[in-house]
């Protein structure tokens, strides 16, 4: 009974020595990282000295990398950035596939969400409508040298919305982070062999368009019946840009309500649906088709710059991009883009719009750009020239003409829910892309369906 | 009933009656801070629901009885007293030790204590030497020198335990103790827990369960309900407490982030709306007999030469509802049968069965991600091996003289057969556990009933009917509902495999669980996706109940 007893004491002794550890655990802040001099720290608009020393903050700040390298980059910024006063931490929030929104948003549920992290563009209207993210207007305004006209004016457009009064301008959510568009991956390999023109002369000659690409997917899909012409993944970039490019569009003008049973949005829905059912040019719609082209199977993979690093890394054969098609309703691209926003609860506000600022100065995205994935957001002659040295692929102008002519800028739904959208846009898609639904059901029936995610409905 | 008895002195029945003043008086305390909650819940001003106040209510009247019973009954050395106060005293402590630990920062601590703990590890290894040194002792027993190694083990884990606690952050800890005791909540939940505890230590000594004629039963019920109450508390907080709070939910309009707002019973109305409309002819547009505000089209049918429309005011959830039926019709089976018989071509001593026993048990080890991922490569249809085989196998036949076509199959492409795909990833998956629970079975049928069906000259098919299946049905029973609420809730499964799009072509694989993630997670609407859980668990639930009731007819339910 007495070693019992005495084991019992030594138990709770031990219990309670490890929960006065944890007290120590819990009250301890993350250690500073001493910030690496290797690369050139990015400016910031510091206000003037304060007299009083400021208190050290700590800011945790996330983005989505999509592999260890972007990973490394991110982490070297980080390291690299020095904002008087403040401890960065960075965050990788995973990638795409491992739902780095939901995540994200359940952190936010839970109020342990970083003071400053990246959404993508169609995000940023549901994230301040429900108060999430802070509106930086007032700060901005404040800040000598900052202006929303260094960034592309398309996303800025929505990052500046006010969802009150209806206009742009009067807001400012977040800074975009870096901007991406659509290109043609080609396998130089089978376009060789196949003798069809090469699409980047017919470019510079102004003979790129959808005949001209059926031409070449054409030529190239009759090698082998292991071998595609086309490829591109079942989201609804790569189908949007057929529907944009035939100079239809997802929404009406002003974006308050469905836009796909347009004419001009069938059209370019019914021709791409020619080359999936009538054609047979392409990957199977709604399979994965990077695979396939970087095993050598596919001769043009629409995808965006962020698929250059796996291009880099994995195509065993000659490879170069080139812009997409133009169509009936002339050259057309997407503007992707995401943004840095500061959570509405962060304790530092000043410090997180210091920080939001440092990520997106034009040397911290040459540092990011360099890796490939993606273009940096401010409008820079510089930036851009900077953007075309990051090789291969070697005819990096095709992403630059991407942006430059008429791209439909990636935007958040304002007057709906854009994820309820989406999930009734995409089924209905595939159905048509797939054969199962003819162009005539689907443009007498989605539009009554999808017109029920906007609020004035 | 037999008492514990032990006749205390005058002194200690002395100072036993004034601990038992105390304790009457900690009750009267207790009570009237319980009365004080009450009253600032309904009077403090705060912007609470009138749900939380009723629930508040129903809670603190509840806790302030309990206190005022016990007070009443322990001064009148009542036995129930004694039961009601260390219940009350025992709530009390648990309550206060939990925000005490949540106070003093001790919840984050033990996750950040990760980061620390491999510091201490070395010196943990003392603790082991020591150990080992007090129990080598043991070999000279009853010997001065067995009390000597005993010494000597007993300081080495000591000075390693110290050094330990010293590497971990020992004194770090018991600063950030000393700052955080700053102010009056923390101090007073810390002194509550203190008191709790020490008046549950009071009402549980032997002496005061002698003066209340506290019986060996009544001892054993105390001791029982101690022993379940970590459990409990775990159950209340971690299962039972989260299960009230998503139907309250699911009740409201909530979007995780704001204040929700209490919407009754909408969400189920929306989610089971349904319309039915009688169309001129089959081919005709549902927007022209349903009101498309509300409904999209569901189902069309004919019947007796008349064609009707179904419209659902949430198509999604109704999809999602038939491919997750869909999904069990196909999963169960192909995941049942296959293991029924692997068990008994398993059920043999033939050599080296062990071995493809663990083989077959491997996918269930497996983390699902990884298997969903190697499928996806499996599956894909251009340079996916499954095709490739199937490719290969056609060549070969057709250079035989056969005339086949190459199928092609999309497998996640295709909404045809996008949900076959997971149902055959998924059943492979379960088949191995499946196995080891029929092997189990299997393994417990006696041998003579074998020998006796042998000896009436039964052969091996006619063995399996009428004796292994008989035999095995409990386990039968078992495996089939394990293996349809597992179906039921199925999730990574779909998600991983799918990629990009876990829906599926023409949402083929949404499922349940998907789509209520998708509601909840994807598309702010938590009160939405609150009810579709509680939707599904009333199908699980129906579909387990059916089960029972007919394997309770048989005679052969499960126990």
């Amino acid at each position: 009974m007495k070693t019992l007893f005495f084991k019992l004491q030594l138990l709770a002794l031990l219990a309670l020595g490890l929960l006065l550890v944890a007290c120590g655990s819990s009250a301890s802040t993350p250690e500073p990282q001493a910030p690496e001099a290797t690369e050139a720290p990015a400016e910031v608009a510091t206000e003037a000295p304060m007299e009083e020393p400021m208190e050290e903050v700590t800011l945790r700040w996330r983005t989505r990398p999509d592999n260890q390298a972007e990973i490394d980059v991110y982490q070297a910024v980080s390291d690299s950035i020095v904002i008087d006063g403040v401890t960065l931490v960075y965050e990788p929030g995973g990638s795409e596939s491992s739902s780095y929104q939901d995540v994200l948003k359940t952190e936010i549920g839970a109020g342990t969400a970083p003071d400053v992290f990246w959404i993508p563009g169609t995000d940023v209207a549901d994230f301040a409508t429900r108060g999430l993210i802070l509106n930086m207007r007032d700060m901005a305004d404040a800040t000598e040298g900052y202006s929303d006209d260094a960034f592309y004016p398309g996303p800025m457009f929505h990052l500046t919305f006010n969802p009150e009064s209806g206009n742009t301008g009067e807001a400012l959510w977040g800074l975009p982070r870096d901007v991406s568009t659509f290109a043609l991956y080609l396998n130089l390999d089978l376009l060789a062999e196949s003798g069809a023109p090469d699409p980047r002369e017919l470019a510079a000659a102004g003979e790129w368009d959808w005949d001209a690409f059926v031409e070449v997917a054409s030529a190239i899909d009759a090698l082998g019946d292991d071998i595609k012409g086309y490829g591109q993944n079942a989201w609804w970039g790569p189908y949007g840009y057929w529907i944009n490019a035939a100079g239809g569009g997802f929404f009406n003008e002003d974006r308050t309500a469905c836009g796909l049973d347009s004419a001009e949005s069938l059209a370019g829905l019914e021709f791409e649906s020619r080359i999936y059912n009538e054609l047979d040019i392409a990957v199977p719609y709604g399979e994965d088709s990077e695979p396939p082209f970087l095993a050598g199977k596919v001769g043009m993979f629409q995808n965006g710059r962020w698929a250059t690093p796996g291009a880099r890394s994995s195509a065993n054969f000659n490879w170069d991009v080139v812009e997409l098609p133009d169509g009936p309703g002339g050259p057309s691209n997407w503007l992707f883009w995401g943004a840095y926003v500061v959570n509405a609860n962060t304790e530092h506000p000043e410090e997180a719009w210091k920080l939001a600022q440092a990520l997106t100065q034009a040397d911290t995205q040459g540092v990011i750009s360099a890796l490939g994935a993606n273009i940096p957001s401010r409008v820079s002659q510089e930036a851009l020239d900077a953007f075309l040295t990051f090789t291969p692929p070697a005819n990096n102008q095709a992403f630059l003409n991407g942006l430059a002519r008429n791209p439909t800028t990636e935007g958040p739904l304002w007057a709906g829910s854009w994820p309820e959208y989406d999930a009734i846009m995409g089924p209905a898609v595939t159905a048509v892309l797939t054969g199962e639904t003819s162009i005539d059901d689907f443009a007498a029936t989605i539009c009554g369906e999808a017109n029920k995610v906007f609020t004035n409905n | 009933m037999q008492s514990l008895s032990a006749k205390p002195t005058k002194q200690s029945a002395a100072r036993l009656n004034q601990w038992l003043l105390a304790v009457t008086g900690w009750h009267g305390l207790a009570l009237l801070g319980t009365l004080a909650g009450l009253g600032y819940l309904w009077l403090g001003g705060g912007d609470w629901p009138l749900w939380q106040q009723l629930a508040g209510t129903v809670v603190l009247v509840g806790y302030a009885a309990g206190h005022g019973t016990a007070a009443f009954f322990v001064h009148r050395r009542i036995n129930r007293g004694r039961v009601l106060s260390l219940a009350a005293n025992y709530v009390g402590f648990i309550i206060c030790l939990l925000f005490s630990l949540h106070y003093l920062g001790i919840f984050l601590g033990v996750d950040a204590l990760a980061n620390t703990f491999a510091k201490g590890l070395p010196f943990l290894g003392l603790v082991l030497m020591g150990y080992f040194v007090g129990g080598y002792g043991d070999r000279f027993e009853g010997t001065a020198r067995q009390r000597q190694f005993q010494l000597a083990g007993q300081w080495i884990a000591g000075v390693g335990g110290l050094f330990f606690f010293l590497a971990v952050g020992l004194l770090q800890g018991i600063w950030a103790v000393l700052l955080t005791l700053n102010n009056a909540l923390t101090i007073g939940l810390v002194l509550g827990t203190a008191l709790f505890g020490l008046f549950c230590w009071a009402m549980w000594r032997q002496e005061t369960a002698d003066l209340f004629q506290a019986t060996i039963a009544d001892t054993e019920m105390l001791e029982g309900y101690l022993l379940l109450s970590p459990n409990l508390v775990g159950f209340l907080i971690f299962f039972a407490g989260p299960l009230i709070f998503s139907f309250y939910v699911s009740l409201t309009n909530s979007d995780a982030f704001g204040t929700a707002d209490w919407v009754g019973f909408s969400n189920y109305f929306k989610i089971l709306d349904l319309d039915i409309a009688h169309l001129a002819n089959i081919g005709q547009r549902a927007a022209e007999v349903l009101d498309i505000r509300i409904y999209d089209e569901l189902w069309r049918f004919t019947i007796l030469g008349q064609s009707y429309v179904i419209g659902a005011a949430d198509k999604l959830f109704w999809l999602a509802l038939g491919n997750t039926i869909k999904f069990v019709l196909y999963a169960v089976p192909l995941s049942v049968l296959p293991a029924l018989l692997l068990a008994n071509l398993l059920n043999s001593n033939l050599p080296g069965m062990r071995i493809y026993r663990a083989i077959y048990f491997l996918p269930s080890v497996a983390a699902v991600v990884g298997i969903a991922l190697v499928w996806q490569w499996l599956f894909n249809s251009t340079i996916g091996y499954i095709n490739y085989s199937i490719t290969a196998l056609i060549n070969f036949l057709n250079s035989w003289g056969g005339s086949f076509t190459d199928p092609a199959v999309r497998w996640l492409s295709n909404s045809d057969v996008a949900l076959l795909a997971v149902v055959v990833m998924t059943a492979w998956r379960l088949v191995g556990f499946n196995t080891v629970l029929f092997l189990a079975g299997l393994q417990n049928i006696p041998k003579a009933l074998y020998e006796a069906a042998t000896v009436d000259g039964a052969g091996p098919w006619r063995q399996f009917i009428s004796v292994t299946l008989p035999m095995l049905a409990p386990t039968t029973f078992f495996v089939i509902i394990t293996t349809v609420i597992t179906t039921f809730q199925v999730f990574e499964d779909v998600f991983i495999l799918m990629g990009t799009n876990p829906a599926g072509p023409g949402n083929s694989t949404l499922v349940m669980v998907l789509y209520l993630y998708q509601k909840g997670f994807q598309r702010f609407e938590l009160g939405y996706a609150s009810a579709i859980a509680w939707v599904l668990f009333l199908l699980i639930f129906v579909a387990t109940l059916a089960q029972t009731r007919r394997q309770s007819q048989g005679g052969e339910a499960y126990e």
